[in-house]
């Protein structure tokens, strides 16, 4: 069964009609009754007093033994009692008042109720005893102006209890609309916040303690919402930033790998036809001295010499290209974005048998250096970390901090600290005085170029940042790079170097 | 007659650098690897030891770090076709660039030369090492 869905207003306008469509009747009915008691009462009231007063004039005296005295009495019984019948009966004899009405025929002897009888005529019968008479005063009074004033009364509170009624369904009307204003205002907010707008405040002023009880509680929910969806979003966002450093550094990374790797393949490359261009060169200048100025082969020879030549440089021009491609870009940077970016990539790659823990100072300097290098040492490190705890369960951990003082280093204060720590195999001193040198490897042939180290040197120089390294056979193995801090006055002369 | 020790594992190399110095006068021995270069030097008294860097066992660097300490008048030019050309410091952030003939000069080599060289090059950083006016 579809229920009745009707608005607020409708829906208690509608009961104050129904409950008033049933008590108005009712409230009718009582009240016409007691008004219509109350009239006949007095009617009635009138009347037998009327008639005692009249009887009783006409006991005293000697009333009853003239006719015109008898007449003159009934006759004030029509003219000044409201009787429309004035009769005296003695002994089958009759005197009628000449102003009474004449269509009343028969007088009952007894009294009736008011309305009874059927002819609108309220009959007393008052017996009359005085000397020698019995006689019967019959009085006949006219129903109908109290019928009538009855009649008004009723009529007039039809109209009163119409005008209550109308009143009762204004009221209704206006206070449940004032009612339902604030609900729908709650509504709507509600209905904003669930199509998911929480900007629209909730401004409900109501007398009705529940309703603003409600408003300030539909308020506290929005304002929680708010605060929740606020830090959704940022969360969102920041891990959409997050998410697109990640890439960028990712593509600069790869991008950089394959610089690398065409380096270095140049770099093989070069060597090999270098060292062929040696005996080139050399035999055929040498041939070339011991021709005479006019001997044929000369000029052939000159052609080698000179196309050896155009392979140099073609050489020396591949090698200035991808060196050019390889030089730092330093800007104010923030190590602890090249840090969290770098764990990003790293965790990835990290065996899972390697834990990896972070050391990092709240509130750090900026340093000079280029983002992508210093990501890339940091990577360079963190591999050669966990390299050198391959195979075994480990720990990697990577810090920043800031250090103010001296220490027995006798570094220049104050600078910052980044060190990446494993728990590996460890080095020994032979070992760790060699470990910047390029082609220096422990590695066995083909798991190493032997550049890592050397290159992550050389990244760390480019900063104009210095590199220690401590090391424990069976212990672990510290890097530490030190940054000189960049002076604030300087980044103020220079804020086009800053990287946002 | 000075003497000259070519020390490269590539033979035309050697025997073109061999043939130049010939020669220009110069008493030159060849080996192939830098163990045979210290063997010949404790053998035969040397000036001059011309060696290349990127070589199998030892490398270079190393041999140039040995001659120094155990042949101190000993003096050493390195070439490399490694093309490391108008470096006068140790880069190793040209990370393309492979340094390794800087890295010689720092343990102590009196001149890099880079691969290919001339003949009027390679005679002349010949001499420089040496000094002018030699036999």
């Amino acid at each position: 069964m579809a229920r009745l869905r009707a608005t607020f207003w409708i829906y208690v306008t509608a009961w104050v009609v129904v409950v008033h469509l049933v008590l108005l009747p009712a409230l009718y009915f009582g009240m016409g009754y007691v008004i219509r008691e109350s009239h006949e009462d007095l009617f009635i009231e009138h009347a037998r007093t009327f008639s005692r007063v009249l009887a009783d004039e006409f006991e005293v005296g000697v009333a009853l033994d003239s006719q015109k005295r008898i007449e003159d009495l009934l006759d004030f019984a029509i003219t000044h009692g409201g009787a429309r019948y004035a009769e005296l009966y003695e002994a089958g004899h009759s005197v009628r008042s000449l102003y009474g009405s004449s269509d009343i025929k028969s007088a009952r002897s007894t009294d009736l109720k008011f309305g009874e009888g059927g002819d609108g005529i309220y009959f007393v019968v008052r017996p009359i005893a005085h000397a020698r008479h019995h006689a019967e005063l019959r009085l006949g009074f006219d129903e109908e102006p109290t019928q009538e004033r009855i009649q008004l009364a009723l009529t007039r509170m039809i109209w009163l209890l119409a005008g209550y009624l109308a009143v009762a369904i204004a009221i209704a009307i206006i206070l449940s609309l004032r009612l339902s204003r604030p609900i729908q205002r709650l509504q709507a907010v509600s209905r904003a916040i669930s199509s998911g707008d929480y900007t629209r405040a909730l401004n409900v002023n109501t007398g009705i303690r529940e309703l603003h009880e409600l408003a300030v509680d539909l308020e506290a929910m929005r304002h929680e919402l708010v605060g929740v969806n606020d830090r959704l979003e940022a969360k969102i966002k920041e891990k959409e930033i997050s998410e697109v450093r990640r890439e960028e550094l990712q593509k600069q990374l790869r991008h950089r790998q394959r610089l690398e790797t065409v380096g270095t393949l140049a770099s093989g490359i070069a060597h090999e036809i270098n060292n062929v261009l040696v005996p080139i060169m050399l035999f055929t200048e040498t041939a070339l001295q011991d021709l005479p100025p006019s001997a044929a082969p000369r000029a052939n020879l000159e052609r080698v010499l000179a196309a050896a030549r155009r392979a140099k440089d073609i050489v020396r021009k591949i090698l200035t290209f991808s060196r050019e491609l390889g030089e730092a870009k330093l800007a104010l940077i923030d190590l602890r974005e090249v840090v969290g970016e770098t764990l990003h990539l790293f965790s990835v790659l990290a065996p899972p048998t390697i834990e990896i823990r972070t050391e990092i100072d709240e509130s750090l300097p900026f340093v000079k250096a280029d983002a992508t290098l210093a990501a890339h040492l940091l990577m360079n490190l963190c591999t050669n970390a966990y390299q050198a705890m391959e195979g075994a369960k480990g720990m990697l951990t990577i810090g920043l901090r800031y250090r103010e003082h001296a220490d027995e280093a006798g570094m220049t204060p104050p600078r910052i600290e980044l060190w990446v720590s494993d728990t590996g195999r460890g080095m020994d001193s032979a070992t760790v005085e060699r470990i910047f040198e390029p082609f220096f490897t422990t590695r066995s042939v083909g798991q190493g170029a032997g550049l890592g180290l050397s290159v992550v040197h050389g990244i760390v120089e480019s900063f104009g940042a210095s590199i220690a390294v401590d090391s424990k056979i069976g212990v672990g193995t510290t890097f530490r790079i030190f940054f000189p801090v960049v002076a604030r006055l300087e980044a103020i002369v220079d804020p086009t170097t800053l990287v946002v | 007659m000075q003497n000259i020790l070519v020390v490269d594992d590539e033979p035309d190399v050697r025997d073109s650098v061999k043939y130049v110095l010939d020669r220009a006068g110069y008493s030159v021995r060849t080996v192939e690897s830098a163990m045979d270069a210290l063997a010949e030097l404790a053998r035969n008294p040397t000036d001059l030891v011309i060696t290349d860097i990127i070589m199998p066992q030892i490398n270079g660097v190393e041999a140039i770090e040995s001659i120094r300490k155990a042949f101190p008048s000993v003096r050493i030019i390195a070439i490399s076709g490694g093309g490391n050309f108008g470096v006068t410091e140790y880069q190793p952030t040209a990370i393309t660039t492979t340094a390794y003939l800087a890295s010689a000069e720092k343990a102590g080599a009196h001149l890099v030369l880079t691969k290919p060289f001339e003949t009027v090059e390679l005679i002349r950083s010949v001499e420089q090492v040496l000094g002018v006016g030699h036999a």
